[in-house]
């Protein structure tokens, strides 16, 4: 087809792909270990274990809390979600949940709202796998009965 | 050949990273133009970690109409409580044949304030193969909750091995829920514009 495989070009080019690939992989490898990894499962509190509150939009905790009485807020803490559309699919995944009364998005403090039925064992785990898919990562929760 | 070394690439990819790109069972429609193509682009990602789809593409400077299948896969990403970078492996085979087909690796890094990101892509044509480059930074003019509408002013620098020229314009970016639109402006290439909606 009159193709020539030019292996010098494809060379110099596949250089710079793999300097950038093991660069990134020697400095910007994600640690699993950086991250807190509480898990909440089996009880429920307004402080985590380790003692310290995490920070809420309390004007906007306020608002999203009204009209939910009877039910279980889990205040998550997200890292990664600087943008709105970043945060699109960790809404859409929740809303799956029959068990997910409402959600919210706080983008400033970096926290998930979700509140669920009161009837409903909330499992951290299963909230950070939900979260993870979206490419996010949860490290903190605390849930609180309303 | 060509089929060969995306294969390749796409295995090596896997092989450095496992770490996830976007939620799974989401889908997502692109309309692009510049100077070079009009392309309409569709993808969907099976999990988290990477997306299949097609293109098809208007291309304005071989004066030529084909399709890619495409694959992009997320080979790093580091969030913070602040912060979130990403480093993207892209490939695509064209329905031209195995020996028409691009590589290439595209990443960012962003806050809610700052935006920097660049991209590589090697294009190998039978009539002639090519070289993409960009770079581009932005910062948000304000910090939008969300559901608002979301703005960028940023400012793009590009340059491609076919006229060895570099162009630099400003690009403005606004987002709302689903849909994003983005577009620059150059006396030398003309619009820059991006349509995308997630569903």
């Amino acid at each position: 087809m009159g193709y020539t495989f030019n292996v010098q070009v494809l060379g110099e080019n596949m250089k710079k792909l793999f300097l950038l690939i093991g660069f990134s992989s020697m400095i910007w490898a994600d640690n699993p270990h950086e991250h807190m990894d509480h898990s909440h499962q089996g009880h429920q509190h307004n402080e985590l274990v380790d003692g310290t509150n995490l920070e809420v939009d309390f004007e906007r905790y306020n608002k999203f809390i009204k009209d939910l009485t009877g039910s279980q807020i889990a205040v998550i803490n997200v890292q990664g979600m600087v943008c709105d559309f970043c945060a699109r699919g960790i809404e859409k995944t929740f809303e799956k949940d029959i068990n997910v009364k409402k959600i919210d998005v706080d983008l400033s403090k970096g926290k998930v709202l979700i509140a669920f039925n009161n009837a409903h064992t909330i499992n951290f785990d299963d909230i950070k796998e939900k979260i993870l898919i979206n490419g996010q990562n949860a490290t903190d929760m605390e849930v609180i009965n309303l | 050949m060509g089929m060969l070394i995306v294969s390749i690439l796409s295995i090596l990819s896997f092989e450095l990273h496992a770490r996830p790109i976007s939620y799974s069972g989401g889908s997502t429609i692109m309309a692009f133009s510049d100077n070079m193509k009009n392309s309409l682009y569709y993808h969907y990602s099976p999990s988290y970690k990477y997306s299949v789809g097609i293109e098809d593409i208007k291309d304005k400077y071989f004066r030529d109409k084909y399709s890619y299948l495409r694959f992009t896969y997320l080979l790093n990403r580091k969030n913070t409580q602040t912060s979130q970078r990403n480093l993207y492996f892209q490939s695509g085979v064209s329905s031209k044949g195995y020996d028409e087909f691009f590589y290439g690796m595209h990443g960012d890094w962003e806050t809610r304030r700052l935006f920097v990101g660049f991209g590589i892509k090697e294009t190998k044509k039978n009539m002639q193969d090519y070289t993409e480059q960009f770079y581009q930074v932005g910062v948000a003019p304000y910090l939008g909750n969300y559901g608002d509408l979301h703005t960028w002013i940023m400012l793009k620098t590009k340059e491609n091995s076919l006229d060895n020229k570099w162009s630099t314009y400003p690009v403005l970016k606004f987002f709302k829920g689903n849909s994003l639109v983005e577009f620059g402006y150059n006396n030398k290439t003309e619009w820059d514009i991006h349509l995308m909606y997630r569903f």
